[in-house]
């Protein structure tokens, strides 16, 4: 099934969506790298979600908005994105700087999503070690550090295989801006999110990278702590992009979290 | 035309091979390698070496600031002007500069900038910079907030100045319920501001429409004249003339006895062409800090880097003027002649120059280079 691109106008910004699939509305958030749009993991997921992947403003072909101060900004906007929309009441899964701003919109209005998938999210202060400073190094030589192994990634040569094309430049530069512009201090966290969690009593699924080496391991632990209603699944041999390292896996667990009936999620089994 | 004196109060200290371990010497190499023994004394000479040229005449002390970095220990330019403002009798005071994104109370920064001024009798030339991006890291400063930090906190700094207190802040990036500060400067309406440059055309547009005046950094001629250009777009939007004494440059320079000494000192100069500007892009232009006018303008303006060119190519390109005073008159002319300024900065120690060469270097600036070029 081929998905559809859209512009959806909220406060004045016009939004870039990749929407696909049927079923129930799952809301999709794209992290650092931008809206990587229908990738492996999403043509699965969307068989049976209908899957809504907006692009965030600042990043991509959506428009700007340089007045955002902070992923708090971002998480109130795909809250009204939700509204505009009219999602009604989407599950939301997010990945790394999505994953924070899920978890945002989730602290800001629990009764706005349905369940809720994290996926190796940064906004919670490691207890140990550090959050990687992504600015910090050429985006060269950051890209091979987000994943455990590019050799076992399938769609690594289609998403990185070739020199990128001036458009592409552009468009990488813009989402490394807008993640400075949102993220830069207190670097990658909310020291106020870890109060606000235990609010979020939805359904949650926490995905984590055993060896990701961007956002530690152990961040996933503490989100599992402070939600309620949480699951962590670590998967070995993985980096910080489990949807293209592991596609196959990682749609499975979604899909399994998702369909299932809600009193089947929570406590803490680990895969 | 006017000289003035520059030294980056290096802390070469360490040995080469220590450095060259790490990526950069700008925030990555270890203070381990920090000597505060050899700082003591090398704030001393350099403080002398300020001194001396006050004496000889030159017509300005440029005094600069950066961190993280053993290329420059200058660590609080406001703090040398104040010492410099006590020391010295005659020289303008020109702080080039302030960094004004990285700077969290602008309003503190306008007091000591006044006090500056007050203490030297109205001798603060001020000047107000950007930074280079390792100042961004530093003081963990949002780099795609440079522009506009510089610009609110240099509307602050003049308000500060200009208008009576006490009065509120209410900005984008500054906020400040009662400002009312009781050190104002000497010089009315406050003291002259100056801007540099290497290769941001918004920013010679800015200094343009505001007369402040302009000082490109060590650029090839083509590239200080197409400043220049956008400086006058931005003088003409507001009808003002501009003339010699709203233009500056920077160059490295320095003379001795013979020929064969100036070279062998000029030599000094090449560490901070090279190795001291080593290091990844990020370092020194992290994501946001330029517009992507300014980012191609600096693919242009440089297409070498300074560390890749050799001593003979620095020299041939004038980055370097290193000869005896007669030949600093000629060379000192012709760049006036490229470029039409009133202020050639002269960055006169570097690295490892010793203290004698340094001080015969700026006693003979003195007797012979100075008056040469005062007419100009």
């Amino acid at each position: 099934m081929r998905p559809q691109e859209k512009t959806i106008s909220v406060g004045g910004i016009d939004v870039h969506a990749w929407v696909g699939g049927q079923g129930d509305p799952l809301l999709v958030l794209h992290g650092a790298g931008g809206n990587r749009g229908w990738t492996r993991w999403i043509e699965q997921v969307a068989e049976r979600f209908t899957v809504w992947a907006p692009t965030h403003p600042g990043f991509g072909s959506s428009g700007d908005a340089d007045w955002m101060e902070g992923i708090d900004d971002l998480a109130r906007f795909h809250l009204w994105f939700i509204d505009a929309a009219g999602l009604g009441r989407p599950h939301v899964l997010g990945h790394s700087i999505g994953g924070w701003t899920a978890a945002e919109m989730a602290a800001m209005s629990p009764s706005s999503i349905d369940k809720l998938v994290l996926v190796a999210p940064v906004g919670l202060k490691p207890e140990a070690g550090e959050i990687l400073d992504v600015f910090y190094y050429p985006p060269a030589q950051l890209l091979p550090m987000t994943v455990h192994d590019p050799k076992t990634i399938a769609e690594w040569d289609a998403l990185f295989g070739h020199p990128p094309t001036p458009a592409e430049l552009e468009i990488a530069t813009r989402n490394r801006e807008m993640t400075a512009r949102l993220t830069w201090k207190p670097y990658m966290h909310n020291l106020r999110l870890a109060r606000f969690l235990p609010r979020v009593t939805n359904p949650a699924l926490i995905v984590w990278g055993r060896e990701d080496r961007i956002v530690p391991v152990v961040c996933g632990e503490q989100y599992r702590r402070l939600l309620p209603n949480a699951t962590l699944s670590v998967l070995d041999r993985c980096g910080h992009l489990p949807p293209l390292e592991q596609p196959d896996a990682f749609a499975r667990l979604v899909l399994d979290f998702l369909a299932a009936p809600p009193r089947a999620a929570g406590g803490s089994a680990r895969s | 035309m006017k000289l003035y004196y520059f030294s980056e109060m290096p802390h070469h200290e360490f040995p080469d091979e220590e450095g060259a371990k790490y990526p950069s010497l700008r925030l990555e190499f270890p203070n381990r390698f920090f000597d505060a023994a050899r700082a003591h004394t090398n704030y001393q000479r350099y403080l002398d070496e300020y001194e001396l040229a006050d004496r000889v005449g030159f017509d300005g002390l440029m005094i600069n600031e950066h961190h993280s970095t053993p290329s420059c220990v200058d660590v609080g330019a406001n703090m040398t002007a104040a010492v410099l403002g006590r020391t010295t009798k005659r020289a303008k005071l020109l702080i080039l500069g302030n960094i004004l994104p990285i700077e969290d109370n602008p309003v503190r920064m306008a007091e000591q900038i006044a006090m500056a001024d007050l203490i030297s009798g109205g001798r603060v030339l001020s000047g107000f910079v950007r930074g280079v991006g390792v100042e961004t890291w530093w003081s963990n400063s949002n780099p795609v907030h440079n522009r506009e930090r510089f610009e609110e906190c240099h509307d602050l700094i003049l308000k500060c100045w200009t208008e009576p207190g006490p009065f509120r802040w209410e900005g984008r990036h500054y906020h400040f319920r009662h400002v009312n500060p009781w050190c104002l400067p000497l010089q009315k309406p406050h003291p002259p501001i100056w801007i540099p440059g290497t290769a941001s055309p918004e920013t010679a547009i800015w200094a343009g429409r505001r007369g402040y005046t302009y000082v490109p950094f060590l650029v090839p001629f083509d590239v200080a004249r197409e400043l220049f250009d956008y400086y006058r777009e931005g003088a003409a939007e507001v009808g003002r003339t501009v003339t010699a004494d709203d233009l500056g440059f920077l160059i490295c320079a320095v003379t001795a006895d013979t020929k064969a000494k100036a070279l062998e000192a000029g030599r000094h100069f090449v560490w901070r062409m090279g190795p001291t500007l080593r290091g990844p892009v990020e370092f020194f232009a992290p994501v946001g800090m330029r517009s992507r006018a300014g980012s191609q303008f600096a693919l242009r303006a440089r297409p070498r880097s300074l560390g890749s060119m050799s001593y003979d190519e620095l020299v041939d390109a004038h980055f370097i003027i290193a000869g005896t005073p007669d030949e600093l008159i000629d060379r000192f002319a012709h760049v006036q002649r490229e470029l039409g300024i009133g202020h050639l900065l002269l960055e006169a120690q570097e690295s490892r120059m010793d203290h004698p060469t340094t001080m015969r270097s700026i006693e003979l600036m003195g007797a012979k280079v100075i008056p040469a070029l005062a007419a100009l």
